[in-house]
């Protein structure tokens, strides 16, 4: 029969011998942590300069720590269940930071929460509380990792982090079995050195393992760069982006040692869940080891031996990966910066890739074609050229004004527009925008695009703009920024959402699913106001991925002008996807996942869905409306 | 002044089309300015080729025989018809438009101090000579402003052979005077491309799929066309992007571009990532049912119908035609 | 090896081209320029027999001010240096004068090989690589795609008609003119940008040649070309639809 006493049993305070022996051992596991934690932290603060770093506004930050550190908000939301054993473990750590001092002090013969007074017992029974919590959180997570073997945890299991679960468990255990046993007995004092022995053991373990988050996470979260994907400008004229170590600066260093390789962003990337070589994860990894190889003056490049030129090309600038981190890690930031290096200097060398630059050096759109073609689009489809009067630019972009898919979806939406009244009109000498480029890292083209443009607007007297593409959208409003001052601008499901109801509704009662478009959702948390629009027009289903979830179609990060890519094709995994909510239409909000999805959608064969934008769907229920084509 | 000279060029043995293109030109501007017309061969030896020329209304066929002439090399050609021009004084001097001439012809002009007239498209009163600029988006004229020689080619299918009446001409035999040491290249034999894969770039005659077909079984249809006319297949992009077909037979902006004789696009719309690839094609012939198709915008003929019944027709007539 | 590139500055081949006012010339007012792009393969060409051999990449280019833009671009991409002939009057030179011009400027370089492109996108001559040979006695062979160089001095492949090649040996120094589409290019990269700014480009006007303008042949006007003649419809049933077509690509077309 097992007593469970009331209070905490507190061992029989310690001969000299005793407590000289744990200040020794004390000592000891501190250097040991010290010895293991400087240098990293000397590798971190020699890194160069941020730039762009701002401290302020400190709310953000604050509200960051808050949110995601303290309340574990994303850990728990993207995980639910292993994310909550994960928060138990992490609150269980702040709950027992006034235990762990008083078990030390203890050992010291001044131990300061006395265990029979009210606000000791109090205090014990939370904390207790909490270790059990702990307990079992840590169980489930260890046989999670090491038995149900998740396959984003990586084939390689480390023997170190179940020995470090080991020593939390012990930890809790030897707390609650306090419990259990009579003060000053020989086993209270067992228990006081077991639980001792696994603190001190646990501690100069931290540095060279996963578990360094402890000490670094909450200061990742708060100097995070804050936006999505916010890459940062090149810094003068050595700057070519992430070419060696010297190139890594200290937010950089900071978030490759915070990486607790979770596998949140392998679990979600696109790439990696079509057999690609890349993965998040091992990016932010091989940064890692680079750092501890070579540290952060080395002028080795930064794509050789632990991280490769062919996976970091794979990215389709998703930002699933990022999204997903819960200890602040920003990967696209990383990802660009690195294809930067490469492009800038000239290290990159792909045939399609050097086609689509010499297209945007010489011409105006990125498929290559003569601009003649946009003007008798233009023409064709009498669209009002925007001469300062018009209220909205309509910002074709190169899907828009020449892909033929996109051309619909603005030949549509422009029927919208004329039956809203709304007033607007087409440039005539409108450049890409840059998008592939920027995400493809090459500066001196993008740079060159945002300033004609710029001028373009500037000179024309935009004030607002409308547009198609999402990709149009996330350039203009936040990459242009480093060149000039873009007007404001939305995207066409926001102002169809805005107008829904001067619209007619024709409800057709036909399963639709919405395909988030990445650079709409996780890039701009749009994801209600198109859903607006297929609700008018049909009974809505979601994708098993959807919203911030949805998974790419593959046309990101410059690869709608790429080759071939390895392993499945993205898009026919998402068609299969979108295929298998059992919907007879899919609506897409992006030119570029119209045109990816199309071709999937084909290759399915017969009874594929249907596809089409959600402008279509709006202009459906236009008087005179006749079905356009859509694919 | 001798009077108009038009240079006859043989390739393997036969001599090429553009050279009576190029004669009927110069039967033209003799006729405009009232002068005489010969024509020239070059060669180790002209003997079989000379009866042909001869046939023309021309005055004077002139032989140019030497044996460094063969192989042809920049160096003996301008040595050669340096010295008979030098001797005969012409008025004007036209070549065809050939790669070969390209070679030589203007080098051949600056020796007697004139800049070349390439590519004219067009002989007007003067004479003014036509020449396209801006890769076809506009015309030049061009009127000489020395005195004789005028050095010009004439680009290919832009005179009618069939304006030359025949004639029985007095033949020349001249051996140029040319030493080894003047001619400084050395060529090799002529080869064509290894045959990996397909070269689209090199076929005469293309047949290309699009959409339309709507599947792959209905390729045999598209084969058969090809095979009556001894064209290659090729294809628009989602034609290879469902693996239909390979994609080094896919045309467009992604894919190959090419200019054969004749280009049959069958069930292809013409978005313009197709056009590209294929615009400067000679003559294109479009079949598709849709009328609006962008396809019959840079098509010569186009037949709207439906392609399961306009291809066999077609595959039909042909068999006839050849029979 | 001492390689020299000529270069033209073009009007960007997407321009809409309006003819002046005086008939002779096109308005300039809203071109673009862009580099020549046959020119660019052979830069592309140079570059290459650089890194394979090593020695000097020299381009030159003859025209205003704004040429500078290009061989700024040219450097970029890797040449050494750069010559801008400082010419304000190119519209009055024929082909002839005007290779003059450009040969007197590379005479005293006296390079190991010159490299032209084919032709330029805008005349569209063919003429400049040809007449600088002549003009500087080297030996030349155009339309090449590949260029090795050798004990003796280059073997070069050609390009012939209807997808015919030929092989060719010849001496250096020589003269090249290169088609497009022989090698890859290289897109520009913003290391080459900078790196360029510290490159020498030197100007040399016009009138120190000693090649005073001169034509033999003038461009009296321009004129937009007539549309092309909307397509042939063939009607009827499918078989007289396809005989019909097949009488025109025979006796019209004269392709079968």
């Amino acid at each position: 029969m097992v007593h469970l006493f009331t209070t905490l049993a507190e061992p029989l305070p310690f001969p000299l011998a005793e407590r000289l022996l744990f200040i020794a051992l004390a000592l000891a596991s501190a250097s040991l942590f010290l010895w293991r934690l400087l240098p990293i932290l000397k590798t971190i603060c020699r890194a160069k300069r941020d730039s762009d770093f701002k401290l302020f506004p400190l709310h953000r930050r604050v509200a960051d720590f808050i949110f995601e550190v303290a309340l574990q908000s994303r850990v728990i939301r993207q995980r639910p269940l292993p994310g909550l054993a994960h928060a138990f473990v992490f609150w269980s750590f702040c709950a027992f930071a006034l235990v762990t001092l008083n078990h030390c002090a203890v050992g010291l013969g001044a131990g300061f929460i006395l265990p029979n007074s009210w606000l000791g017992r109090a205090y014990s029974y939370f904390a207790a509380a909490f270790a059990l919590a702990c307990a079992v959180s840590i169980a489930g997570l260890f046989i999670r990792r090491f038995f149900v073997r998740p396959r984003w945890l990586g084939e390689h299991v480390s023997v170190e982090s179940g020995f470090i679960a080991l020593l939390i468990f012990v930890l809790m255990v030897t707390y609650l079995a306090d419990f259990l046993v009579a003060e000053g007995t020989a086993a209270a004092h067992g228990l006081w050195w077991l639980h001792t022995l696994a603190l001190l053991v646990f501690l100069p373990l931290l540095p060279r393992t996963k578990h360094l988050h402890l000490v670094l996470s909450p200061v990742t979260v708060f100097l995070s760069r804050g936006e999505f994907s916010k890459i940062p400008p090149l810094a003068g004229d050595e700057d070519f982006g992430l070419v060696a170590g010297v190139d890594l600066t200290r937010i950089a260093a900071l978030q490759a040692y915070s990486c607790v390789e979770c596998g949140r962003c392998t679990e979600h990337c696109p790439a990696t869940n079509t057999s690609k070589a890349l993965n998040p994860k091992e990016v932010i990894l091989g940064l890692r080891a680079y750092l501890n190889d070579a540290g952060t003056g080395s002028s080795e490049p930064l794509l050789g031996k632990h991280n490769s030129q062919e996976a970091i090309f794979e990215c389709t600038t998703c930002g699933a990966c990022e999204f997903q981190c819960p200890v602040g890690v920003e990967h696209l930031p990383l990802i660009i910066g690195m294809r930067r290096g490469a492009v800038n200097t000239g290290t990159w060398e792909d045939e399609r890739g050097a086609k689509l630059f010499l297209a945007l050096e010489r011409g105006s759109n990125a498929l290559g074609l003569p601009a003649a073609e946009r003007d008798k689009f233009i023409q064709k489809q009498n669209l009002p050229v925007f001469d300062g009067t018009q209220e909205y630019c309509l910002w074709l972009g190169c899907m828009g004004a020449y892909d033929p898919a996109g051309r619909a979806v603005v030949a549509d939406f422009a029927r919208v527009m004329n039956y809203l009244g709304t007033s607007y009109g087409v440039l005539r000498k409108e450049k890409c925008t840059g998008d592939p480029v920027r995400r493809l890292g090459n500066d001196l083209v993008f740079q060159q695009l945002a300033e004609s443009n710029l001028e373009l607007l500037a000179q024309s007297k935009v004030k607002k703009i409308v547009t198609i593409c999402p990709h149009c959208v996330r350039t203009i409003q936040e990459d242009w920024k480093e060149f000039g001052a873009p007007p404001p601008i939305e995207h066409h499901s926001e102002f169809l959402a805005r107008h829904m109801s001067e619209l007619p509704t024709t409800h057709s009662g036909e399963k639709i699913v919405f395909h988030d478009p990445c650079y709409l959702g996780r890039y701009r948390n749009v994801y209600d106001e198109p859903r607006s629009i297929v609700d008018r027009a049909g009974i809505r289903v979601e994708a098993e991925r959807s919203r911030e979830r949805s998974f790419c179609c593959g046309a990101g990060g410059g690869h709608a002008f790429l080759g071939e890519e390895s392993g499945d094709r993205i898009s026919d995994t998402r068609a299969e996807q979108l295929t298998a909510t059992g919907a007879s239409t899919v609506a897409v909000a992006c030119p570029f996942c119209h045109t990816m999805l199309r071709d999937a959608l084909t290759g399915q064969g017969g009874n594929a869905p249907a596809l089409v934008d959600i402008a279509q769907l709006a202009a459906r229920s236009l008087p005179n409306s006749t079905q356009s084509s859509s694919s | 002044m001798s009077g108009i000279w038009v240079v006859i060029e043989a390739q393997q043995g036969r001599i090429r089309r553009i050279s009576w293109e190029a004669l009927a030109a110069g039967n033209a501007l003799a006729d405009q300015l009232g002068l005489p017309l010969h024509a020239i061969l070059l060669g180790a030896d002209t003997s079989s080729l000379a009866g042909e020329v001869v046939a023309k209304a021309v005055s004077t066929v002139v032989r140019l025989e030497h044996p460094l002439l063969a192989p042809y090399t920049a160096d003996g050609f301008v040595a050669a018809l340096e010295e008979h021009f030098r001797a005969v004084q012409p008025d004007f001097v036209i070549f065809p438009h050939t790669y070969q001439v390209r070679d030589y012809g203007p080098a051949l002009a600056a020796r007697f101090g004139r800049a070349f007239i390439g590519d004219v498209t067009a002989i007007a009163p003067g004479p003014i000579f036509t020449r396209q600029l801006m890769q076809g988006r506009l015309n030049g004229s061009y009127r000489p402003l020395s005195s004789a020689p005028c050095f010009l080619s004439v680009q290919s299918g832009a005179f009618r052979p069939d304006t030359l009446g025949a004639g029985s001409a007095a033949t020349e035999l001249r051996t140029p005077s040319l030493e080894v040491t003047q001619i400084r290249t050395r060529p090799s034999e002529p080869f064509r491309a290894s045959a990996q894969g397909v070269d689209l770039s090199a076929a005469q005659v293309i047949v290309s799929v699009g959409r339309g077909i709507r599947d792959a079984d209905n390729l045999t249809l598209i084969h058969d066309l090809a095979a009556v006319l001894g064209a290659e297949v090729a294809a628009s992009r989602p034609i290879c992007d469902n693996g239909w077909l390979p994609i080094e037979r896919q045309v467009g902006s992604s894919g190959q571009t090419v200019a054969p004789k004749l280009y049959i696009a069958v069930g292809i719309s013409g978005a313009i990532q197709h056009l590209v690839g294929m615009k400067g094609s000679q003559c294109i012939v479009a079949i598709n049912k849709d009328p609006d198709a962008p396809i019959f915008e840079v098509a010569h003929y186009g037949i709207v119908g439906d392609l399961f019944e306009v291809v066999p027709a077609l595959i039909e007539a042909l068999k006839t035609a050849s029979a | 090896m001492k390689i020299i590139v000529a270069i033209k500055q073009v009007p960007e081949r997407d321009a809409q081209m309006r003819i002046d006012t005086s008939g002779t010339w096109i308005d300039e007012a809203d071109l673009q320029w862009a580099m020549n792009e046959p020119d660019a393969y052979a830069l592309e060409q140079a570059l290459q027999l650089r890194e394979a051999h090593g020695g000097e990449v020299i381009v030159l280019s003859a025209g205003s001010e704004r040429v500078q833009t290009t061989l700024r671009e040219a450097l970029a991409k890797g040449a050494d240096r750069a010559i801008h002939i400082d010419a304000h009057d190119l519209a009055q030179r024929d082909s002839l004068n005007a290779a003059q011009l450009l040969a007197a400027a590379i005479k005293p370089e006296q390079p190991d090989l010159v490299l032209t492109g084919l032709q330029s996108d805008d005349m569209g001559y063919g003429q400049t690589g040809v007449l600088i040979a002549s003009l500087l006695g080297m030996p030349h062979a155009s339309l090449i795609l590949q260029v090795e160089k050798t004990e003796a001095g280059l073997h070069v492949k050609r390009e012939l008609e209807e997808g015919w090649l030929q092989h060719l040996d010849l001496p250096v120094p020589a003269l090249l003119t290169i088609q497009s589409g022989g090698s890859k290019l290289r897109y520009a990269t913003l290391m080459g940008i900078k790196r360029a700014k510290t490159k020498e480009l030197r100007i040399v006007p016009a009138d120190d040649l000693g090649v005073p303008a001169n034509q033999s042949v003038q461009l009296e006007g321009l004129a937009t070309p007539q549309k092309n003649t909307a397509v042939q419809l063939l009607t009827g049933s499918a078989p007289e639809a396809a005989a019909a077509l097949i009488g025109k690509l025979k006796f019209e077309a004269r392709v079968l």
